[in-house]
């Protein structure tokens, strides 16, 4: 996803015109947030609105002087609950099969490899479609560089749990991608 | 089965305290079947990974509607139809264009008969008088081409003996003299 095509810089700098630490934060964590939320299973239009409300939410917590500690697991947390509210369903989407929409993977692979890949992004997206909703929550905010405690923020869980959670999930996937 | 197996992934997320994650980074020095495990869930997390970025670009590629194609078909296919079953045009027949190239022979006027004065008569028209459109379509040469000799356009004598000239005349559809061209 480059840069230009996400629409929300213009409003948000805007808007946080000298507050360097929003700008700051949204250049870091805009992209590891999209991700998320598309992995979630929200479409890339309604990931960006997302985005932007969460940053905008963080434009008003921080002029109302609100708490700057773990601003990253904050701001994952708002997303979270926002995509939550707009699709009730948006978890059975990320385990949804890719093909047909992977071909442009690895373009200077030749055709046995890209079969591989193929296979063995057919695998991963079966054995996710086994994880409960927490594992694959966790495992999304894993992937996306949140720390066990961020993780249980953001998810309203324990950091014991998240780690128990994690665990599980990881070795579902490993065994069903037979790794 | 090593205990340690249960804090591996944690190791792994460098979740694990200082003390702890020294006694398990020791232990999988020494343990084989805790590396391969360990190399397991590292792979897959990569994997998971890049999964997570594939979706990524694949739904951000998907953006346009799947309806588009479909309807972008049916254009097609309609259009591929109207090509292969034209709908039949029609022409306005054929202009004549006679050309006369003998001299014409002027033929007496006939006394016009004699008609009765016409009678004007205001109409009231119930509907609106039907409009006569313009015809769409001009035809690319002029209607009617004539060749009168010189003999027949001037008087006896008029022309010096020898020279002979032959007027051509185009006439437009609207009916007036679009070109005239004199030649011997």
């Amino acid at each position: 996803m480059s840069d230009d095509s996400v629409p929300l810089a213009l409003p948000l700098l805007r808007l946080a015109a000298g507050t360097s630490e929003v700008t700051t934060l949204y250049r870091e964590l805009r992209k590891p947030l999209l991700r998320y939320l598309v992995c979630l299973g929200l479409t890339s239009d309604e990931a960006q609105d997302v985005v932007q409300d969460a940053f905008l939410s963080l434009q008003r917590h921080l002029a109302s002087n609100g708490t700057q500690e773990n601003i990253r697991g904050w701001l994952f947390r708002v997303a979270h609950n926002q995509a939550r509210n707009r699709q009730t369903s948006y978890h059975r989407r990320f385990g949804e099969p890719l093909d047909g929409e992977m071909d442009f993977l690895a373009d200077d692979a030749t055709p046995e490899q890209r079969v591989l890949e193929k296979e063995k992004f057919r695998h991963l997206a079966a054995a996710i479609r086994l994880l409960t909703e927490s594992e694959r929550e966790c495992l999304l905010l894993r992937a996306g560089g949140l720390r066990y405690r961020e993780i249980g923020e953001v998810l309203g869980i324990a950091t014991s749990t998240v780690a128990d959670t994690v665990e599980r999930g990881i070795k579902k996937l490993a065994e069903k991608c037979n790794v | 089965m090593c205990d340690v197996q249960q804090k591996l992934i944690a190791w792994l997320d460098h979740e694990l305290p200082t003390d702890e994650s020294a006694e398990v980074q020791r232990h999988i020095e020494g343990c084989k079947q805790c590396r391969t495990r360990l190399a397991g869930y590292e792979k897959v997390s990569e994997t998971f990974d890049v999964y997570c970025d594939v979706v990524v670009a694949a739904k951000t590629r998907r953006r346009v509607p799947r309806w588009v194609p479909v309807l972008a078909g049916a254009v097609a296919a309609v259009a591929v139809m109207f090509l292969t079953f034209p709908r039949t045009r029609i022409e306005p027949p054929p202009i004549l264009t006679p050309t006369i190239t003998a001299a014409s022979v002027p033929v007496p006027a006939q006394p016009a008969p004699e008609t009765a004065p016409r009678k004007t008569i205001h109409r009231q028209h119930a509907v609106a008088p039907v409009q006569v459109r313009a015809a769409k379509w001009q035809p690319r040469e002029t209607a009617v081409q004539i060749a009168i000799p010189a003999e027949a356009m001037f008087p006896p004598g008029a022309m010096p003996k020898g020279m002979n000239f032959i007027a051509e005349l185009s006439i437009a559809p609207d009916g007036s003299v679009k070109q005239v061209r004199l030649w011997q």
